[in-house]
């Protein structure tokens, strides 16, 4: 488990942040996460509560990507992780710092390479139109939204037809 | 290895030749970037060096099978002069962190030094395009054409929830970074900058000066680029930068532009004639004050103070006037000493003809 900045505890707020191209983590024990303005929330609170619990048998084993034996502590002197399991590895921690610099995305919809074939293209099309049928129905678009909705349920059944 | 980069000569290949320049007299250029790692390798700065040069030598059959139309020319980093891998950095080629650093690494480039592909830096390959004026979506499609050639070769390291996996999780997912080169001496004049800082604010925009990361604005300069890089499509992220935030900035510079011409227009000719007489006249000079007195009479020609030079030229000046591009061409050998007469020379030749 991480420890707070500040002081030995554990820390409960983790944070990256990248101003003029330099990054800053932070990682803050619940009571200097709180003195500095931060507010966790119960919902917050409770994830950090989950990540905290999942760590404890590792506690004295530093876990060690299996792949490169990067440890988080690691990641942290350079903001950069050490092969493409580390995200894996560290799925638990990273959802947190992934979260806090990309805006809370979390699900990638852009390009895949082809030879990741149909299967994950198409589901990569889904996840894009579901974006943009979430955007319609919040600008009040209905007809558009409903083409979505259509274009949505062809895929989805081509799909299954394909997987039968 | 310096002879064979030496084919291309770096003045004569420049995407500023060009004369398609879109939004011109506001954006100055537009740039493309794709971060890519391979599977299966750890990070570059985790790689030993040998995992470094099978990197390398894996990338570079890119090169072994040639389109015609699109003919890249490979480099290895470790084996070129320092003057040389210097002119790819002032072209914003090469980081220089790459510049510096001991490891293989190599870069493969087109004929205008408009397209490359960066290998083993921050991540393994870095494919990269700039063109003149605002042509974003233009930069993205080549570097998805690159994209695609590379993936024939390798396998990329890639996860379906989180996409292209990269060193730093900054830029996981698309890995693309878009971004463009903007001249807004106007809207600093009527200290309105705010207003864009404001903007890049909202829409998740870095913000920042010529040289990139962390440094400051020279010439009235500025590089605005996507911070997020997961949770949208690469044209999603164009579109934010080039039909969300550029259409108000460019109208409010240019409306700046009018306002300083009509209510400042004594100030506005005596900065544009007395940078453009410094420059016609100095026999010395430093790389901050020319920048920014080029930057003075772009403005001075956009607003037709001047109609003897084109934009071109200038935009061309403020990369030609950098040390490793006046030692291109005055000599390799040019003592420091001598760099800041050397750029009073070529300024004088070019804007006096
Ligand atoms: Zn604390
Ligand atoms: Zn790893």
């Amino acid at each position: 488990m991480t420890t707070c900045d500040y002081c030995d505890q554990d820390a409960v707020y983790h944070d990256v942040q990248i101003k003029n191209g330099v990054h800053k983590t932070q990682n803050l024990c619940k009571q200097h996460a709180t003195e500095a303005g931060f507010l966790l929330d119960s919902a917050d609170l409770s994830i950090v509560l989950n990540i905290g619990e999942s760590d404890l048998p590792s506690k004295s084993t530093a876990v060690a990507c299996s792949d490169c034996g990067m440890t988080i502590a690691q990641y942290k002197e350079k903001s950069l992780l050490g092969c493409p399991t580390c995200y894996e590895t560290f799925k638990n921690k990273l959802k947190h710092i992934i979260a806090e610099v990309q805006d809370n995305h979390l699900q990638h919809i852009g390009r895949a390479p082809s030879s990741e074939g149909v299967d994950v293209n198409r589901h990569l099309e889904v996840l894009r139109l579901l974006k943009k049928l979430d955007k319609a129905v919040n600008q009040e678009e209905y007809e558009q939204a409903a083409t979505l909705r259509d274009q949505i349920r062809e895929l989805h059944d081509g799909g299954e037809l394909h997987e039968n | 290895m310096a002879a064979s980069y030496m084919k291309i000569d770096p003045i004569k290949n420049c995407p500023f030749n060009r004369d398609d320049s879109p939004f011109g007299d506001v954006v100055l250029s537009s740039r493309a970037r794709l971060a890519r790692n391979l599977d299966g390798f750890p990070f570059v700065h985790r790689s030993s060096s040998s995992d470094c040069k099978e990197v390398s030598s894996l990338i570079k059959q890119i090169c072994d099978h040639q389109p015609d139309d699109a003919t890249l020319e490979w480099v290895n980093l470790d084996e070129l002069d320092a003057q040389s891998t210097e002119l790819f950095v002032e072209r914003h080629l090469v980081s220089s962190d790459l510049a510096n650093a001991t490891h293989p690494r190599a870069i493969a480039v087109g004929p205008e030094l408009s397209r490359s592909v960066m290998v083993n830096e921050e991540d393994h390959i870095r494919i990269q395009s700039i063109r003149p004026g605002l042509q974003l979506d233009e930069a993205r499609k080549d570097v998805e054409a690159l994209d695609i050639r590379i993936e024939e070769v390798i396998a990329y390291a890639f996860d379906e929830q989180l996409g292209f996996l990269t060193a730093c999780p900054t830029n996981v997912g698309t890995g693309a970074r878009f971004s463009v080169m903007l001249h807004l001496p106007a809207l600093r004049i009527i200290k309105d900058l705010q207003r864009v800082r404001n903007a890049c604010e909202g829409m998740s925009l870095a913000i920042r000066g010529y040289q990139g990361e962390g440094s400051k604005a020279i010439a009235d300069l500025y590089q605005v680029s996507n911070q997020v890089t997961l949770g949208y499509t690469e044209e999603q992220l164009c579109s934010i930068i080039a039909n969300d935030f550029l259409p108000p900035v460019i109208e409010w510079e240019r409306e700046a532009r009018k306002s300083v011409a009509s209510n400042q227009y004594s100030k506005l000719e005596d900065q544009t004639h007395r940078s453009f007489g410094l420059l016609k006249s100095a026999r010395m000079i430093k790389l901050h004050e020319a920048m920014q007195c080029l930057g003075n009479i772009r403005l001075g020609i956009c607003l037709g103070l001047i109609d003897s030079i084109e934009i071109k030229t200038i935009n061309k000046l403020f990369i030609e006037i950098h040390p490793a591009h006046l030692r291109h061409l005055y000599g390799i050998d040019t003592p420091d000493a001598e760099i800041c007469s050397l750029r009073s020379d070529l300024l004088r030749e070019k804007l006096t003809e």
